[in-house]
Formats: C-alpha cells, sequence, structure tokens
C-alpha cells in the first residue's frame, strides 16, 4: 500500500513582518536595541516572518488555533469530508498547554469525532515524525486517511520580557540570542490518501537518523545560563526561579552548528549508498537551509563525489516566511505546489534538519496524477 | 608510460572512484562522531576540557606522531615500479612529516611539560595497535589501501587545525605558541585535497581496491579513537 499527499495548507498569523520591524514587535531588552541582530539576521539571510503576538505581546492566535486553520485551509482543498478522516498526527515543539498533547487541542479545534490521535514531541524533526506515523498508518491499511498537522508558537518566548526575568540586557549572548532572529510563528498541514487524487505526491519513504548518543545539546529549553548548575527547570523549587536562572530561555549552541551540515550531508550519503536516492534523477529539493551553507570545501567534496545537487532544483521560502521549525517543510512544501506546474514523475527530496540533539529527515516523493 | 605521470586532480572521478569518496565521506562522518564520544574530546566540546588534558593529549600522541613518519616512508618503499607516481606523492608525504613530533615536544614544553618525559612517553594501547596494523600494511607490496589511512590521518590534521585548536586555546589559556603542531595542517588545504583527488582517480582502479581504500580507514579511524580513549585510562 502507498501513501499519498492528496492536500496541502499553511497559516502564516498575521502581516508578514520586516527585519526593521521585528524588534519592535518582540521588544527592545530593557529599552535597549539589540547588538547581535544585524549580524544574525545577515547570516540567516531572512527578510519577513510571521508572529502571532502583537506589540503588545498579546497572543493574538494560539498555536492550536493556527494548526486548526492550517488544517482548515488543506481540508477545504479536499473533496474529502472531514467526517472521512481516520487518524489526527500532530507537532509543535511546544503546545498551548504543557499537558495534554497538542493533538487533543487541533482536534477540538477542528471539530474531528472519534478519530486516532498522535502526538509527536521534539523540535523541527517532530513535524517529520508526525507525517511518517501517519503515512505508516495509511501504509499499512489501518485508516483511508490522516491529517497530519505542524505548528509552531515560538514568539512568545522570545518577548522582551523573558530575557529581562532572566538577567537582562547584560546577560544576553549570542547563544540565547541566536534563535530570536531565526525562528518565527507559522503551521502547516498535509492530508494523507491511501489512493491518488488530482496531482498529488507519492510518498515514497521517509527516513531519518538521530545522533543524540554523540553530540550534546545544540539547541534546547530548560537548562540554567549557568553551565555549571545541572538542574533542569523543574529541580527549581518554583518555576520563578528557573526563569530567573535562565532555564526558561531558548538557546542554540552555535558552535556545535557545524556538525548540522556535516549529519545532513551523511544521511543523504547513506540513501544513495542503500540506492533510496539518485541525486541526478532528483527534481527538487527542499530544505530550510540554503546552499550557501555548504562551505566551498563540502561541496567541492560532494561533487567529486557525485553527490551534489545542483542549485537549481533547489527550493526554501525560508527567507519570506521565516524558519518555522517543524512546521516549515508543511509550509513549504504548500507554496511549493501552490506556485508550479508540477509534471508526473518528478520527484521531490525534503530534508527536515533539526539542530536540538542532531535529528535529521528526509522524505522522497514522486508527482502522481490521478 | 602513465606511471610516470604526475598525480594532478581530474576533472571528474570514474563511478568507482566517486562511489569510493563517498564510502570515505561516511567512514569520517562516523570516525568524527566516535570521536565525539570519546571522554577527553567530550570535554572539548562541553567545555570541561582543561590544561592538564591538553598536556596528557600532546603526551599521548606523540609516540604515534613519531612512528607516522615511518610507516609512511615503509610505505612508499613498498610501491613497485608501475606505481612510481604514487611513490614520488608519497615520498613528498613522508618528507613533509617526518619530523612533526619536533614541534609536538616544543608545544608540550611550551605548555609546561617536561620534554625528558615526553621523550620517555611509551606508545598506549590504542597507539600500539594502531603503529602495528600502519606498519604491517605498509609492508606489502603496492599498499594502495594506505590512501584510506591517509584519507583519516590528513582529516584529522585538518579537524585538530580549524576545530580542536581555537578551542582548546579558549578552555586552557594557552596561546598559539603551545599550539603550533595542531595548527600547522590548516596549511595547503586545497592542494592537500587536489592530491587526494588524484590519488583516488590513480588507485580505484577497480572495486576491490576501492573496497580495502574504504575499509582500511574504517580500521585507522577505530584504532585512532581508541588511541584517544587510552589517554584516559594511561
Amino acid at each position: 500500500m502507498s501513501a499519498y499527499i492528496t492536500s496541502t495548507g499553511a497559516f502564516l498569523p498575521g502581516e508578514p513582518v520586516s527585519n526593521e520591524d521585528m524588534e519592535g514587535i518582540l521588544g527592545f531588552v530593557e529599552g535597549r536595541a539589540s547588538r547581535l541582530k544585524a549580524k544574525i539576521l545577515k547570516a540567516n539571510g531572512i527578510v519577513s516572518r510571521h508572529y502571532a503576538i502583537d506589540k503588545n505581546h498579546k497572543t493574538i492566535h494560539s498555536n492550536a488555533d493556527m494548526g486548526v486553520a492550517a488544517a482548515k485551509q488543506c481540508l477545504e482543498r479536499s473533496p474529502l469530508a472531514a467526517s472521512r478522516i481516520g487518524m489526527l498526527s500532530c507537532a509543535t515543539t511546544q503546545g498551548d498547554l504543557i499537558a495534554p498533547g497538542f493533538g487533543s487541542m487541533v482536534q477540538a479545534g477542528l471539530g474531528l469525532s472519534e478519530i486516532e490521535l498522535h502526538t509527536t514531541h521534539g523540535i523541527c524533526s517532530s513535524g517529520a515524525m508526525a507525517l511518517r506515523a501517519a503515512a505508516n498508518n495509511v501504509r499499512l491499511g489501518e485508516h483511508a486517511s490522516a491529517l497530519v498537522v505542524a505548528s509552531e508558537l515560538v514568539s512568545r518566548s522570545f518577548k522582551s520580557t523573558r530575557y529581562e526575568a532572566a538577567g537582562g540586557y547584560a546577560s544576553i549572548d549570542f547563544k540565547t540570542e541566536f534563535l530570536r532572529w531565526m525562528l518565527s510563528d507559522g503551521a502547516g498541514a498535509m492530508l494523507l490518501e491511501s489512493k491518488p487524487r488530482g496531482q498529488c505526491f507519492q510518498i515514497d519513504w521517509i527516513r531519518s537518523f538521530s545522533h543524540a548518543d554523540a553530540f550534546p545539546v545544540c539547541m534546547g529549553i530548560g537548562i540554567s545560563t549557568d553551565v555549571q548548575d545541572h538542574r533542569t527547570w523543574q529541580d527549581f523549587p518554583t518555576y520563578a526561579e528557573a526563569e530567573a536562572a535562565g532555564a526558561l530561555l531558548i538557546r542554540q549552541d552555535v558552535r556545535l552548528l557545524e556538525h548540522m551540515v556535516k549529519l545532513g550531508v551523511d544521511g543523504a550519503l547513506r540513501l544513495i549508498a542503500e540506492g533510496l536516492l539518485n541525486v541526478k534523477k532528483l527534481s527538487y529539493f527542499l530544505c530550510h537551509y540554503s546552499s550557501h551553507h555548504f562551505r566551498s570545501k563540502i561541496f567541492d567534496l560532494l561533487d567529486m563525489a557525485g553527490a551534489r545537487i545542483d542549485e537549481e532544483k533547489w527550493y526554501t521560502n525560508l527567507y519570506t516566511r521565516g524558519n518555522t521549525g517543524c512546521a516549515s517543510i508543511f509550509v513549504m512544501l504548500d507554496e511549493f505546489r501552490q506556485s508550479r506546474r508540477l509534471k508526473a514523475g518528478e520527484t521531490v527530496l525534503c530534508m527536515v534538519p533539526e539542530s536540538g540533539r542532531f535529528n535529521n529527515a528526509y522524505m522522497h516523493l514522486t508527482v502522481a496524477d490521478a | 608510460m602513465s606511471n610516470t605521470l604526475e598525480i594532478v586532480r581530474p576533472e571528474v572521478l570514474s563511478e568507482v572512484g566517486q562511489s569510493t569518496l563517498r564510502g570515505l565521506l561516511r567512514v569520517w562522518f562516523d570516525f568524527e562522531r566516535r570521536l565525539a564520544k570519546v571522554p577527553i574530546i567530550h570535554r572539548l566540546d562541553v567545555g570541561s576540557f582543561d590544561a592538564d588534558d591538553y598536556r596528557r593529549l600532546l603526551l599521548n600522541l606523540r609516540p604515534q606522531v613519531v612512528e607516522g613518519a615511518r610507516w609512511i616512508t615503509r610505505c612508499a618503499s613498498s610501491f613497485d615500479r608501475d606505481y612510481t607516481d604514487v611513490r614520488s606523492v608519497v615520498i613528498g608525504h613522508a618528507k613533509d612529516e617526518h619530523r612533526d613530533y619536533e614541534m609536538l615536544e616544543a608545544d608540550y614544553v611550551a605548555a609546561g611539560g617536561s620534554l625528558e618525559l615526553i621523550r620517555a612517553q611509551p606508545r598506549n594501547l590504542g597507539s600500539e595497535i594502531l603503529h602495528c596494523f600502519l606498519m604491517y600494511r605498509a609492508s606489502q607490496p603496492n599498499p594502495v589501501d594506505l590512501l584510506g589511512a591517509m584519507w583519516i590521518i590528513e582529516g584529522l590534521g585538518n579537524k585538530m587545525a580549524n576545530d580542536w585548536a581555537t578551542r582548546i586555546e579558549e578552555l586552557t589559556g594557552y596561546d598559539r605558541n603551545c599550539t603550533r603542531f595542531l595548527r600547522y595542517h590548516a596549511d595547503n588545504d586545497g592542494s592537500h585535497m587536489d592530491k587526494l583527488y588524484g590519488l583516488l582517480d590513480r588507485l580505484c582502479a577497480n572495486a576491490s581496491a576501492a573496497d580495502a581504500i574504504v575499509n582500511t580507514a574504517r580500521v585507522v579511524g577505530r584504532l585512532y579513537a581508541m588511541q584517544l580513549e587510552e589517554i584516559d585510562n594511561a
């Protein structure tokens, strides 16, 4: 049995926010402008993104609301009745509630009855994990259809008040500020069915390789600013003390980021060796990394090894839609299929790199016409 | 006559050359992950590596660096006249590196270590096995597979220069006078890669040669990691 992506949808809250306007919304820490913003934005190349909070830090759309909005668009684009959906599989880095699972909130928002529910936990790769679980269910014949929803509302972690509560302007370093100028809000959805419908994508395979055993945490929340303090956020007497210790700040250990590219390449080489991936025959490559992150040496190596994906095959909407974590590949595939005419038989490789503790997911699709 | 030509970077590699390079890349990434789990390298990653660690690292690297010059020279002498071009490259390589250990010793002394102590340091368990393996392979006729060993050891030289040296200075307070050996291999990187591509093109004549190259890279990586693991046991 196969699984097909027969519809997609996306929701990006509010108007696009330019680089100039971001800090006005997220807030100036202690009233002062960031020293690192321009440098970080120059490195990631993002020019606009969306936030679900306003400049008064009021939440306009909850995370579940965004997931529901993306799912509704996805369903509106399909003739399949919502009542026929067998499974709802959801992903987010942090839901609105700590518990229950994010999927419960999305299900309630969509009003779907008696479905099988699945929620994955993680960062960027949680969306790919939710997708794989749903695709496998469809492939096994357990359900004829499944709805997959990935949503992120990370801007709440970037409010100036968060940094003020954790030591203020003086205590902000590159690690704590990096993601503030990188991540933003949004949601995406995919409808999976066991039979093709219209122009759709056959899911050939989804694979992921995690390397948490080899490297320390690269991106995370829950560890205090003091590296000698090994308590995690719930180990503090109060949550207020955890926040004051910086344990609720979202951090990126930038020094470890170079492993991302290597591990991404390693996974692709493994898939080539297994005969699953043929870069010469590939039509498109979707990834929320751009080719300029590949330093010339590894680019040269891949070229010589016959494993380089030509630049004209790369597609990303990272620069205009922002990096929406686990929702990114959903938002990207949605815009990709809305924005061009695809031909049956064309192939698409989607890659989801997660720096959290290094988990990379890959999905191979073939365009089908029913 | 082709055997008298020089080894130069080819325009493109053959199919076998390409798949060998892919295999070598995968062995390298696996080696890097294995290294990251070695206690002393893990300390470097998480920031608890200190000056004692650095001196212990140099102390344990020296025996293999001294022997390194010998296996490369032995390797050169094991290539017969059909491999004159390859032998030229290996001789050049041996000449470049056969006194590297003197730089390492000077770094150790600059870092507060004693010259007598480092010169008297025996091979650790990992260095012993690595040395035995390399000398054995280098003694075989036309040891084509040792390209895999060069891949790992050259790659590591590069990693020491690019990833380790600055990090070690940050964590220990040592300056560049103490990390000259680590930094030394950052030079001439481009020409080294061209040589590598040239050798791959020259030596990956068939699938069995290709397999032998990748396999030797895997073995050398494993034994090198063991040498570093043994630092905490020595």
